[in-house]
């Protein structure tokens, strides 16, 4: 055997045998802290409540928290009072929501043998987050990248994001986005926010051909390029405050202002310019019943953006958009529901227009292939299953929907998929039946 | 009608009352009491409180909270290398129901460990002083030691390392305690006063 071996598996032996006296140390340190934790006095009382900054686990709403720590955190109530669990699920729960501090509060329950477990959250005067809240990849229509940078100073909070989006609306939009919130104006109740964005527009080829199309058979060029009239570029500047009028309950009034750069001159004149500037109202609706073996959650959303000439829009329209999500938890299993609907009434510009076919609706079928322009009408209904696996979700879902434009639906489609899940990742193959014929497409990525 | 002079006499009178009362409170807190019993050294410092402040506001809210107490015995008051030394970790909870501590002394054997519930701050500071003690054949026998307490509140960062395969490192407690305080963590230092000890007196009766 040569020298070289011989050092080689001489060092390989003393790594072995390192790692094993650390992780012997570090197993020996663990029973240490369980030993603190479990000659607890209070671990003979059952567990009655768990809340988060004194709001019962099932409602506590942040979107950094995951569902299986939500889970972890709920299924506490009815064992015993474990020190070493509480303070594990404290440590997780600073991490996940980035947290200067979790501090575990137990306090008397109905009854001598019950205690409530509260954990008190301690934001961070000062954070500083850089993540990329969105990344994904559809073998029909690309990469949808977004890389996000956010600060907060106490309620002040500040986002920068930049990103290239083909997967939400008819264009693919590249740009920025800012958005300022104060978490506290007046009241812990009232939160004002402003976002400004600027992007730079890109058409799909489809959707040039459509246009093109339409006006040759309506005769009527001008109707039709007014009513698709493209843009190059757009910016928006969104001011709104939002009312948390209960806890599961929000109101947000605001604006939009809304301007876009055309590709062509408008039919009235020479400005290239147009705005599209709305009154929106957006109503939020969330709760949660945690109960010890079965776990539900209803989401409800409904958005209204009315745009008049008298706010100085070009555009005159409303458009209704509703979104209604069930979830039941049970063991392992996760069946959810998602039903999404709206319309619009009016001459609104493409933006504005629904879409079937990306990641979240009618997966595996190519949006362009339904409707190149999108559609002022849209119903869609998401079923799904999964079933935990350790830290994932093997899921299977079926989506169905229809878009169409003033009077005429289009015709319904059936998507069936699979996927696994796990956090934010997710990979999943589409498979949309369009008649008899099985074309599958793949989409991976991670999305918050 | 009080003069001026006067006022300022009984001013300074009071205010050096209080100082001398401060210092002397401060003195009983901070001072061992020290005890033969049988083979055994024990200490106790009847008026000092560790289940106090911060630490008692996290019992109160269900933790559990380690103390580690080292008492040392030397026979000068600066020592590099102490003559005995008697290590003990002890874990402390409150009983939210009861209102009540529990104390339990955790050691590297199961078997060993020992744990007392249902006591009130006294009495549960008073027993980890008890069980912090060292036998008669450690002590220097013929010449008088002082000795000093360390105590402080456990740092999760600290709890790395303590324990090995072989039970509760010694060495890496010793390495513990030779390291400046951190910042926010509890800490007291005790000692058996300014004059030194000797098992003659021991023998007498309790030594201040």
């Amino acid at each position: 055997m040569s020298q070289n071996a011989s050092s080689a598996i001489l060092l390989a032996v003393s790594l072995g045998l390192g790692i094993t006296a650390f992780d012997g140390a570090a197993r020996a340190d663990q029973a240490l802290i369980r030993a603190v934790s479990e000659s607890n006095v209070n671990q003979q009382y059952l567990v009655e409540s768990v809340s988060i900054s004194g709001v019962e686990v099932a409602h506590f709403r942040d979107s950094k928290l995951s569902p299986t720590l939500r889970h972890r955190l709920a299924s506490l109530v009815g064992s015993p009072c474990d020190m070493t669990t509480i303070g594990d699920l404290a440590r997780k729960l600073q991490a996940s929501l980035h947290l200067e501090d979790v501090r575990e509060h137990l306090s008397r329950g109905s009854s001598p043998d019950r205690v409530r477990v509260n954990f008190e959250v301690i934001h961070k005067d000062y954070a500083f987050d850089l993540s990329v809240p969105r990344f994904l990849y559809d073998s029909n229509q690309g990469w949808t990248t977004e890389l996000a940078a956010s600060g907060r100073v106490h309620q002040h909070s500040l986002s920068v994001g930049l990103g290239s989006n083909g997967d939400d609306l008819t264009e693919r939009f590249t740009g920025f986005s800012t958005r300022y919130e104060d978490a506290h104006l007046f009241s812990d109740r009232i939160r004002f926010g402003i976002g400004i964005e600027g992007y730079h527009d890109l058409w799909n080829p489809a959707t040039r051909r459509a246009i093109a199309d339409q006006a040759a058979s309506t005769n009527s060029g001008v109707a039709a390029s007014n009513l698709f009239a493209l843009y190059r570029t757009r910016r928006n500047i969104a001011p709104a405050v939002t009312f948390a009028l209960t806890r599961e309950l929000s109101v947000s009034f605001g604006a939009s202002l809304e301007r876009m750069e055309m590709e062509a001159p408008s039919p009235a004149g020479n400005d290239m310019s147009m705005s599209a500037n709305a009154a929106t109202v957006d109503v939020v609706y969330s709760y949660g019943a945690e109960g010890t073996e079965i776990q539900q959650r209803w989401d409800g959303r409904y958005s209204l953006r009315i745009a008049t000439h008298d706010l100085g829009s070009d555009y005159e329209y409303s458009r209704h958009a509703v979104s209604l999500r069930y979830e039941r938890r049970s063991g392992r299993t996760v069946v959810a529901d998602r039903l999404t609907g709206g319309f619009i009434a009016g001459q609104a510009p493409v933006f504005e227009r629904f879409v079937l076919g990306n990641s979240s609706t009618l997966e595996g079928w190519n949006r362009y292939a339904i409707d190149p322009l999108g559609g002022d009408r849209m119903v869609h209904n998401s079923l799904s299953y999964g079933y935990q696996f350790q830290q994932g979700t093997a899921e299977a879902f079926y989506d169905m929907g229809m878009i169409g434009n003033g009077d005429r639906m289009g015709t319904l489609r059936h998507s069936l998929g699979f996927g696994f899940r796990q956090g934010i990742f997710n990979v999943a193959m589409g498979f949309p039946v369009d008649h008899g014929r099985i074309a599958p497409v793949f989409t991976a990525g991670m999305n918050y | 009608m009080i003069s001026r002079r006067s006022f300022l006499a009984i001013s300074a009178a009071l205010v050096a009352g209080v100082a001398t009362c401060a210092f002397a409170i401060e003195y009983n807190e901070r001072h061992l009491a020290v005890r033969l019993d049988g083979d055994v050294l024990h200490v106790s410092a009847p008026n000092f409180r560790f289940l106090s402040g911060k630490s008692l506001e996290r019992l109160k809210d269900g933790a559990s909270i380690a103390f580690i107490a080292q008492l040392t015995v030397s026979s000068s008051p600066n020592y590099v290398v102490p003559d005995a030394i008697s290590v003990a970790r002890f874990a402390v909870s409150y009983d939210i129901w009861q209102e009540r501590f529990s104390v339990t002394k955790i050691t590297s054997r199961t078997e060993d460990k020992r744990t007392v519930s249902h006591k009130d701050g006294p009495a549960a500071e008073a027993w980890c002083f008890e069980n912090l003690a060292i036998s008669r054949s450690d002590l220097p026998a013929n010449k008088p030691f002082y000795l000093q307490l360390d105590l402080r509140e456990e740092d999760p960062r600290d709890q790395t390392g303590v324990i090995g395969d072989t039970g509760i490192s010694i060495a890496r407690m010793v390495e513990i305690f030779s390291r400046p305080v951190r910042d926010k963590q509890a800490h007291w230092l005790l000692d058996s006063g300014p004059r030194p000890v000797t098992v003659e007196d021991l023998r007498k009766g309790m030594h201040w």
